[in-house]
């Protein structure tokens, strides 16, 4: 464990960007759980004899058009960006990943599976012709505005996408030995999928994840900023952006700028994670990393030989 | 045979609708490509040119009460009467109707004659008798007598539109009853006597057509000219249109023919600009004389400007909280006060309205005769509210939703400062965003507990307004206010033209209405201009539109 | 000949994504409540108004009724009516489409200019300061929501600076607008050789191309870079570079073979565009069809969203098929 720490450590050190991206996520999850301790005021309180004040002493951020504190919201503001964009992109994984495998699987061979893979996959490109913000808006207004409804919305928008990316890596992982030696030897097609074919797929689809997960944020953020997103006063950074859109022109800045900073931040976070991961899980890309972390290691060592011996080495 | 008032039908909640729709600000707006068709025609001296949220859906009032067609109709037709005009009290350079009761004047009233010259109405109060002007031609050059007022009223009960509510609101049953005694002359023959029968004639519901070019362009296909009138206009007023282009533009020109004084703006242009930020600048820049239905805050802005001039009078318009009388807890009478005492009118008034609304402390416009403010015992009191909470047995709080319409960029943030407040006594709100359309039905369904609904009944009188809203059979009554004797009171003030016995009676409606509560009052919108400081002649009238006849530049 | 087979079995199968598409559609939007009959008379309408209208509408009929009605109409070329701005849908779109189709063609060529140089000069130089800037540049820009990006815009261009028009749509409302030829406002006042309006469209499209240009300029980079670096790896460029071919030839060769890749993601952009614009539209309030669509479906107005959602899954098509063309030009591997 230690060493894997340490490990991390020195990857952290080659590559700034991994740590960068780590330690924004790590920064806004901290966010997320701490707020109710760390904000000075209720995010959802509107106290109208201080409205749109710009920032200051008492309102770091300032004030919005009917006074509640953007401070206090912008850090509240992830625990439901990050709920809806994980729990949206994970059931859109979970959903276009299973089915993307059996398409994948059963893409060739007998009868009537292939039959419903292909219907599957027509019925994905009609899904991905689709306007997306139209699908997600039309989504929200027939179902009510509420987080269940956001993350049903990105689940769907971002299905397609799994489904593909699973069908493509099950198609190439089928024609490979081992999963021809699984149904030799008697596994069901369902116990080979589970057991060999999802697992080797998987590299990929993390790294999709996270990327996705910071894509899911600025979905709800559009969405929000429509109109079709979560619940007025709900601390949401696309709310408030939109909140605070009329008062741009204006010349108030500080209700969009705050939470439209934090949410790139984030986002930006979630991508430098996904590089990391994509890094990680590709053998070849992974060799090259820990190709390089060797040698920063034999660059250290050497320096310390240098420095603690009298003369070179 | 509809009873009275039972098929009630407002003529305004449509075009607050796309009002709200149309003519916010906000993100999700609708917004007409600026492609084709002319661009604005500089703003010279006789040409009136106006930033509106929307041209005339339809031109129509039997059919259509779009914002762009109510400022078409007072320009396009004439009425059979009219109310003096004063100069606004309140707001400098502004003149209003009269629409007091004067106890010296005949039928008490403050009246002019428009196309009907003399009057006289029955001492029982059930029989009119309208003298017409002679001498008055229509827009299509017909001579004006007795037989359009006859056709229109006939039109009423054919058309199936907004007809039906006027003649049952003047308790009109049958057609025959408008009689024709002359070629200048015309009687309307009721049943019941009814206080309102005079002042309807005022209404701009009730304009007066050209049933010979009507009755001769529908021919036996269309005999009401419903697809006429939708796009043209048969009557009597001091304008014609000229070019109708939906989505884009309306231009009407002055009559030479009309019958009063020419008016002085000859060619007036209407062009939709459904963004208020985009009307605020056209008339920041100098490009239009008028920019209707801006935000409060753009109006503050333009304060700084030397060649804009903003006017705010008081008006019809009312905001308020349905209170669902069938929802718990809202049946409870001690709960409905207690959100009264919460709801911070100040609060409100100030940083969404930026003072251009007063609060609401009586259940009907507070500029209509009759109104009485005293009841009003509702000044912001947490304490009382918690207390009256406690009596009514939810003294641990509750919670409940508000609705608000997403088409109005003011009910969002009214909301958020009602819920700051009640949550201060326990009173948990989550906030409902509807779409505009799904939010009428929510309110026609009367389906929520709290709903937000925003109004202005057309006719100065109380017993309009209050049997509007009020009247337990009332189509419009949705927050199911049920009180018999509120009922009974207001109908009998509806039933006499006594106003030594309408006072005291609406008086008594009023204190119980305002006791029990059946709103959460919040406030008396001004009805705002926002106009070139040089454009004179602005009079507000209580159905809260234009009338382009009145304006001249300085 | 293959080529015109290949062509027409693409077109033939239009029809039946095109159906699928509409009734998907049409099955979501009808989802959404709210009922057009109420809408158009107003909250005070009668139920017995209302069950006229519906009725006049068609909409008391069972589902798969209204659909096939839907469907012939569309075959008369009539879209419906949008009861917002009581015109045809079909005319509202004319005006519309254009206007979304030009911003989004200007910004995509925005993109590919910045996209493909930088990915090309990163490819080359793979440790170059340019290389890094480049990843640095498509990992930031992906994480920004473009409404959000267009407000610092605007609020450094044109309430800070004052460079920019008001974010108040396509021409100054003093202009007057280019008889239209093809909607599209640069072309049009060109044509018509009107060059103030044609300054006054380029000044009011500077912002919102800056946005979507520069935000879209990522993926395209990413893939121009990912594929370069490979053709440039791969073995017949290690080849050219040992027969001394110039330096500028072999990176020639390699972008043609690039090419496919690159030209698959713009054409997936391009489909996306004419729908993911809508933020972008709805800041600038541009009048474009996107916009026109989210205020159908907020407003039980399905016909703006059925029209809409038909004209950009056309496009979508034309757009797919335009491009495997160009692979079977560009690839002679598949051609022969």
């Amino acid at each position: 464990m230690l060493a894997k720490l340490r490990l991390f450590g020195r990857l952290a050190l080659i590559r700034p960007r991994f740590a960068a991206g780590y330690v924004i996520v790590v920064i806004v999850a901290i966010l997320a759980i701490l707020a109710p301790v760390i904000a000075p005021f209720s995010p959802t309180a509107a106290d109208s004899l201080s409205f749109l004040q710009p920032p200051s002493g008492a309102h770091v951020f300032g004030t919005d058009n009917v006074g509640m504190d953007i401070f206090s919201r912008t850090i509240y503001a992830p625990r439901i960006d990050l709920t809806i964009a994980i729990l949206g992109t994970g059931l859109s994984a979970l959903l276009g990943g299973s089915l993307g495998a059996l398409v994948g699987f059963y893409s060739s061979g007998r009868g009537i599976r292939v039959w419903l893979s292909f219907a599957l996959m027509r019925a994905a490109d009609v899904l991905q012709a689709f306007p997306i913000f139209v699908f997600a808006i039309a989504l929200v207004a027939s179902l009510g505005q509420s987080i269940q409804t956001v993350v049903l919305a990105i689940a769907f928008v971002n299905a397609p996408i799994y489904l593909r990316l699973m069908r493509s890596q099950v198609l190439s992982i089928r024609s490979m030995r081992y999963v021809e030696a699984s149904q030799v030897n008697g596994l069901s097609d369902f116990q080979t999928i589970i057991r060999h074919v999802i697992p080797n797929a998987m590299a990929p689809v993390l790294a999709q994840l996270s990327i996705n997960v910071g894509w899911g944020i600025v979905l709800t953020a559009a969405l929000s900023f429509i109109g079709a997103g979560v619940r007025a006063p709900t601390p949401e950074w696309g709310s408030m952006i939109a909140m605070g859109f009329q008062n741009v022109v204006t010349g108030q800045w500080w209700p969009s700028m705050f939470p439209g900073t934090m949410l790139a931040v984030t986002v930006f976070g979630f991508s430098l994670v996904g590089g990391s991961i994509e890094v990680l899980a590709d053998p070849a890309k992974r060799r090259l990393l820990l190709r390089d972390v060797r040698l920063h290691d034999m660059a250290r060592a050497a320096k310390t030989a240098e420095r603690s011996s009298l003369g070179p080495v | 045979m509809p009873d009275l008032f039972t098929r009630m039908k407002l003529g305004s909640s449509r075009r607050q609708f796309l009002q709200t729709t149309a003519a916010a600000g906000g993100a999700a707006m609708v917004s007409a490509s600026l492609g084709k068709g002319e661009a604005f025609a500089q703003a010279t001296g006789d040409t009136l040119v106006i930033a509106a949220p929307a041209t005339p859906q339809g031109l129509d009032i039997e059919f259509d009460v779009s914002l762009g067609s109510i400022d078409t109709l007072g320009a396009l037709y004439e009425y059979m009467l009219g109310y003096e005009k004063m100069e606004d009290p309140n707001a400098p350079g502004v003149l209003r109707e009269d629409t007091s009761v004067h106890a010296d004047k005949p039928n008490n009233m403050a009246l002019r004659g428009r196309l009907a010259e003399a009057w006289e109405v029955s001492p029982d109060g059930r029989k009119a008798t309208f003298k017409l002007r002679e001498g008055v031609v229509s827009n299509w050059g017909n001579p004006f007598t007795s037989k359009d007022v006859k056709w229109t009223w006939d039109r009423k009960f054919n058309a199936k539109g907004q007809g039906l509510f006027q003649t049952a609101v003047l308790g009109l049953t049958s057609p025959d009853q408008i009689k024709i005694e002359g070629d200048h002359a015309i009687s309307f023959n009721l049943d019941k006597p009814t206080p309102i029968l005079l002042r309807q004639q005022c209404n701009l519901a009730n304009p007066i057509y050209d049933g010979t070019k009507c009755a001769a362009v529908g021919g036996s296909d269309d005999p009401w000219a419903i697809n006429f009138l939708k796009n043209d206009s048969a009557g009597f007023g001091p304008y014609r249109l000229t070019q109708l282009v939906r989505g884009q533009q309306a231009v009407f020109e002055a009559r030479a023919d009309y019958w009063d004084t020419k008016p002085a703006m000859k060619r007036v242009i209407m062009r939709e600009v459904p963004q208020s930020a985009s009307r605020f600048s056209l008339l920041q820049g100098g490009a239009v004389d008028i920019a209707q239905f801006l935000q409060p805050r753009e109006l503050e802005a333009l304060k700084s400007e030397k060649n804009v001039a903003v006017d705010a009078v008081n008006a019809s318009y009312m905001i308020w909280l349905e209170l669902n009388a069938k929802i718990a807890p809202f049946d409870n009478v001690g709960v409905r006060r207690a959100v009264n005492l919460a709801i911070p009118r100040d609060e409100i008034i100030r940083t969404i309205y930026y003072g251009y609304a007063d609060p609401q402390t009586a259940p009907m416009p507070y500029i209509y005769p009759m109104v009485d403010k005293s009841f009003f015992s509702y000044q912001y009191d947490l304490a009382k509210a918690k207390a009256l909470l406690d009596k009514a047995g939810v003294g641990k709080g509750f919670s409940t939703t508000i609705s608000y319409n997403a088409g109005d960029p003011t009910q969002e943030p009214i909301a958020l400062l009602i819920q700051t407040s009640l949550r201060q006594i326990g009173v948990e709100l989550t906030l409902e965003k509807l779409p505009a359309g799904v939010f009428y039905e929510n309110v026609t369904k009367r389906a929520k507990p709290m709903i937000f609904y925003q109004d202005s009944p057309w006719t100065p009188d109380p017993g309009y307004s209050l049997y509007l809203y009020f009247n337990s059979k009332s189509y419009v009554n949705y927050s199911n206010y049920n009180n018999p004797d509120v009922d009974k009171l207001i109908t009998d003030g509806l039933a006499t033209l006594d106003n030594a016995v309408r006072l005291p009676t609406y008086a008594q409606v009023q204190k119980t209405l305002m006791d029990e509560a059946p709103w959460g009052f919040i406030a008396y919108p001004k009805y705002t201009l926002a106009r070139k400081a040089n454009l004179k002649g602005f009079t507000y009238y209580t159905s809260n539109n234009l009338r382009f006849q009145d304006f001249t530049r300085s | 000949m293959r080529v015109l087979t290949y062509l027409a079995h693409r077109l033939l199968f239009i029809i039946p994504q095109l159906l699928g598409i509409i009734l998907v559609s049409f099955l979501l939007v009808k989802s959404v409540p709210g009922d057009p009959a109420v809408l158009m008379l107003g909250p005070t309408a009668t139920p017995a108004a209302i069950a006229n209208l519906r009725g006049a509408l068609g909409l008391d009929q069972p589902l798969y009724v209204q659909f096939f009605i839907y469907v012939k109409n569309l075959l008369h070329g009539d879209l419906g009516t949008s009861w917002q701005t009581t015109r045809p849908v079909l005319d509202d779109l004319v005006q519309r489409f254009p206007a979304t189709l030009e911003l989004v063609t200007l910004s995509l060529l925005v993109a590919i200019g910045v996209g493909v140089t930088l990915g090309l000069y990163a490819a080359k130089r793979p440790n170059g300061w340019i290389a890094r800037f480049a990843d640095l540049y498509g990992l930031s820009v992906g994480a920004l929501p473009d409404f959000w990006f267009a407000l610092v815009l605007i609020f450094v261009f044109y309430t800070l600076l004052g460079w920019a028009p008001a974010p108040l749509g396509r021409l100054d409302m003093i202009v007057l607008p280019p008889p239209t030829v093809t909607g599209a406002l640069t072309i049009d006042t060109l044509l018509a050789g009107d060059l103030q309006a044609f300054g006054s469209a380029l000044s009011h499209l500077a912002l919102p191309v800056l946005t979507l240009g520069l935000l879209n300029a990522g993926p395209i980079l990413k893939m121009t870079q990912s594929t370069m670096e490979k053709m440039l790896e791969s073995d017949f460029s290690r080849y050219e570079v040992l027969c001394g071919v110039p330096q500028k030839l072999v990176i020639r060769h390699a972008l043609r073979n690039a090419l496919p890749s690159i030209v698959t993601i713009i054409s997936v952009l391009y489909g996306f565009l004419i729908g993911g614009a809508v933020l972008v539209e709805i800041v600038f309030s541009w009048g474009g069809a996107g916009q026109y669509a989210v205020q159908g479906v907020l407003n039980s107005d399905i016909y703006p969203v059925l029209g809409f959602v038909l004209f950009s899954a056309i496009f979508s098509l034309i757009v797919y098929i335009v491009v495997d063309l160009i692979y079977v030009l560009l690839d002679p591997r598949i051609s022969n």
